[in-house]
C-alpha cells in the first residue's frame, strides 16, 4: 500500500475523498431510515490508469460512477479532478453506459458529433473529429447508418468514438460489454485495450465479471455491500491483455472470486 | 450483410400492393351492393342516387368549381387551424414539463377538455366571433390544441431518463437539451398525439362548417345540399370528405409515423 502511495504523487487525475451516498427507502416511502450505500469512500487514480471495479450486483458501482460523472451528488465527501482546459468538449468525463444510450434519431457521425455540437466546435472540425474516432472504432463503413442498423457490438463502439471524441479526461464505462456474446465481448476488450494504449486516456471500467476485471486492468477495486466501500485492491503489474489462465492471474482470480462469494451470501441476508 | 439489411429496411416503404387490391375489391364490392339497392328501389330514387347519377354530380361540382373550391377552403381552414392548435398546444405542453404545477394543474383540466364533444364549442364561438372564417378556426383550435398539449406534456416527460443522462454527461443543458434531445426523443409519441389531434380537427372542421355557414367549404356545399333536397350532392360531398380524410391519414401521418418509428428502432418485431 505505501508503495502505491508513493507512486501516486504528482500525477492524480481523480481523487475521491470521504464521499458518503444514501438512498432513501424504496419500499417504505415514510421511514425516515435512509439505504446507505457508500460510506467513506477514499480513491485516488493515476493518470493514464485502466482501473476496474467489481462488486456483487447492488453493491454501489454504478453510484460510484455516476457521483464521479457528476451526473449524481454524494451526501457529503469531495471529489477533486486534475482540470484539463484543452479539451475539446465541455465534458471532462464522459460515461459509457451499459445499453450504450446512443440516440436513435442520428445517424453514427451524429452521434459521436453530439457533445462537439453542444460545445459549439464548428461544423468542418467536428466533422473531422468524429470521423477519427469513427475509424478508431473501426466503423467508418457505417458511419451513415442508424442505431438500429448495427449489432450491440457496433453499438458499444460508436459510444466508446462519442465518448472519445469529446477528448474527456476520464472515461467510465458501467458495464459496458455485459450485454454482449463472449466472441464480441473479447475483440472489445481487445479494441479498447488498444486504444487505450493509443490514446492514454485514463479508464474506470464496472462491470460484475471477475474475468474481465482481470483481463483489462491494471488495478482492481472491489466494491464490498459489507464495507459499503473499497474492501479489496489489486495491482496487476503484467503486460496486457492479462492471460487469465496463467498461475499468478488464476490466483488473484480466485481470491477476488472468493471475496465475490462472501459478499453475496451478506448480501443475501441483508436485503 | 449491411447492404442486405438497408434493402430490406428500404422495401418495408414501399407500398404494399396486397394492402391496395384489397381497399380496390372492398370498394368494387361496395358499389356493387349500392347499385343493388337502388336499382331494388327500397327507397325513392331521389332518397338513394345511382353510383353512376354521384359521379355525375362530382363531375357536375368540379366543374361548376364548388367542389374544389370547397376542398380548397376547407384544407385552408384545416391547415391553419390545426398549425395554430400545434404552435400553441406545443408551446403550453412545453410550460407545462418546465413549470410542474402548473403541468399538473393544466394537464387535468386538459385531459377533461379531450373528451369534451367539440361540436359544443359552436354555440359559444358564434356568439364570441360570429359567422365567419375565424369563427370556425376557434372551434377547429378548441378541437385540437388539448390532444397536442397532453401529447407533448406526456411525451416528453416519457422520454427515456438514460438519454437525458447521455445528454447531460456529454454537456448539455436547458434549451440545447429540449431542441435536441427530449423533443426529438418524443417525437414517435408526439406523432401519435398529433395524427390525433389532425383527425379531432377535422371532425370539428366540417360540424362547423355545417353550422357556421359562410360562403365556401365542403361543409357548406353538404349543407346547401340539405337546404336542396339534393342527395346526390350530400353523398358526392361526403365521398370527398371520406377521401380526404383517408389520404391525408394515411399519405401523411402513417408514413411518418412508419418512418420514425423505423428510425427509433421501434419496429423491432418485425425482425
Ligand atoms: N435512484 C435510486 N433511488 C433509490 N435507490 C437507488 C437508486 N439508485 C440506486 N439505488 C440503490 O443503491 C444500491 C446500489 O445501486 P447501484 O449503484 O445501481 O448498484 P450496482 O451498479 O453495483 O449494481 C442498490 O441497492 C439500489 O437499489
Ligand atoms: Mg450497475
Amino acid at each position: 500500500m505505501a508503495q502505491i502511495e508513493q507512486e501516486y504523487q504528482g500525477n492524480v487525475i481523480l481523487e475521491l475523498k470521504e464521499v458518503s451516498k444514501t438512498f432513501p427507502q424504496v419500499e417504505k416511502n415514510s421511514d425516515p431510515r435512509r439505504h446507505g450505500v457508500l460510506d467513506r469512500l477514499n480513491l485516488r487514480v493515476r493518470e493514464g490508469e485502466f482501473v476496474t471495479i467489481v462488486g456483487t450486483s447492488g453493491c454501489g458501482k454504478s453510484t460510484l460512477l455516476n457521483i464521479i460523472a457528476g451526473l449524481d451528488a454524494p451526501d457529503s465527501g469531495s471529489i477533486s479532478a486534475k482540470r484539463d482546459n484543452k479539451n475539446t468538449g465541455k465534458a471532462e468525463r464522459v460515461v459509457i453506459f451499459q445499453e450504450g444510450a446512443l440516440f436513435p434519431w442520428l445517424t453514427v457521425t451524429d452521434n459521436v458529433e453530439f457533445g462537439l455540437k453542444i460545445a459549439g466546435i464548428p461544423k468542418e472540425l467536428r466533422k473531422e473529429i468524429a470521423s477519427n474516432f469513427i475509424e478508431m472504432v473501426s466503423l467508418t463503413r457505417f458511419a451513415g447508418s442508424y442505431v438500429y442498423q448495427l449489432s450491440g457490438g457496433m453499438k458499444q463502439r460508436v459510444a466508446i468514438a462519442r465518448a472519445l471524441a469529446l477528448d474527456p479526461q476520464i472515461l467510465l464505462m458501467d458495464e459496458p460489454f455485459a450485454a454482449l456474446d463472449v466472441q464480441t465481448r473479447e475483440i472489445l476488450h481487445e479494441q479498447l485495450l488498444q486504444i487505450h494504449k493509443s490514446t492514454g486516456k485514463t479508464i474506470l471500467f464496472v462491470t460484475h465479471n471477475i474475468n474481465e476485471a482481470v483481463q483489462l486492468g491494471d488495478r482492481i477495486i472491489l466494491l464490498s455491500p459489507h464495507t459499503r466501500g473499497i474492501k479489496r485492491e489489486i495491482v496487476i503489474d503484467y503486460p496486457k491483455p492479462h492471460d487469465i489462465d496463467s498461475p499468478e492471474i488464476s490466483a488473484i482470480r480466485r481470491e477476488l472470486l472468493n471475496e465475490l462469494q462472501e459478499d453475496f451470501k451478506f448480501a443475501k441476508s441483508h436485503p | 450483410m449491411q447492404k442486405a439489411i438497408l434493402e430490406a429496411r428500404k422495401q418495408e416503404y414501399r407500398p404494399d400492393t396486397t394492402d391496395i387490391a384489397n381497399v380496390v375489391l372492398f370498394l368494387a364490392a361496395f358499389v356493387g351492393i349500392w347499385q343493388l339497392v337502388s336499382n331494388i328501389g327500397i327507397f325513392p330514387s331521389v332518397l338513394m342516387p345511382t353510383p353512376a347519377k354521384v359521379i355525375e354530380t362530382i363531375a357536375r361540382l368540379v366543374t361548376d368549381s364548388s367542389m374544389t373550391v370547397g376542398i380548397g377552403v376547407t384544407m385552408w381552414r384545416l391547415l391553419a387551424g390545426f398549425a395554430m392548435a400545434v404552435g400553441i398546444g406545443g408551446a403550453v405542453g412545453l410550460t407545462m414539463v418546465k413549470f410542474q404545477g402548473f403541468g399538473k394543474t393544466m394537464s387535468s383540466f386538459a385531459v377533461g377538455l379531450l373528451t369534451f364533444p367539440s361540436i359544443a364549442w359552436v354555440p359559444f364561438s358564434i356568439l364570441l366571433i360570429g359567422f365567419n372564417d375565424f369563427g370556425i378556426l376557434f372551434v377547429v383550435i378548441m378541437a385540437s390544441v388539448f390532444s397536442v398539449m397532453t401529447s407533448t406534456y406526456g411525451s416528453i416527460r416519457n422520454v427515456p431518463p438514460i438519454y437525458i443522462r447521455a445528454a447531460k454527461n456529454m454537456g448539455a443543458s436547458g434549451f440545447a437539451l429540449l431542441r435536441y434531445v427530449m423533443i426529438p426523443a418524443a417525437t414517435p409519441s408526439l406523432i401519435m398525439g398529433i395524427r390525433q389531434a389532425w383527425s379531432f380537427a377535422w371532425h370539428a372542421l366540417i360540424g362547423a362548417e355545417i353550422l357556421i355557414t359562410t360562403l365556401y367549404g365542403l361543409g357548406h356545399v353538404l349543407h346547401v345540399g340539405r337546404e336542396f333536397n339534393d342527395m346526390s350532392q350530400i353523398i358526392a360531398v361526403m365521398i370527398a370528405i371520406f377521401a380526404i380524410g383517408l389520404l391525408v391519414d394515411r399519405l401523411v401521418f402513417m408514413r411518418l409515423e412508419e418512418k420514425v418509428r423505423a428510425r427509433w428502432g421501434l419496429n423491432q418485431h418485425n425482425e
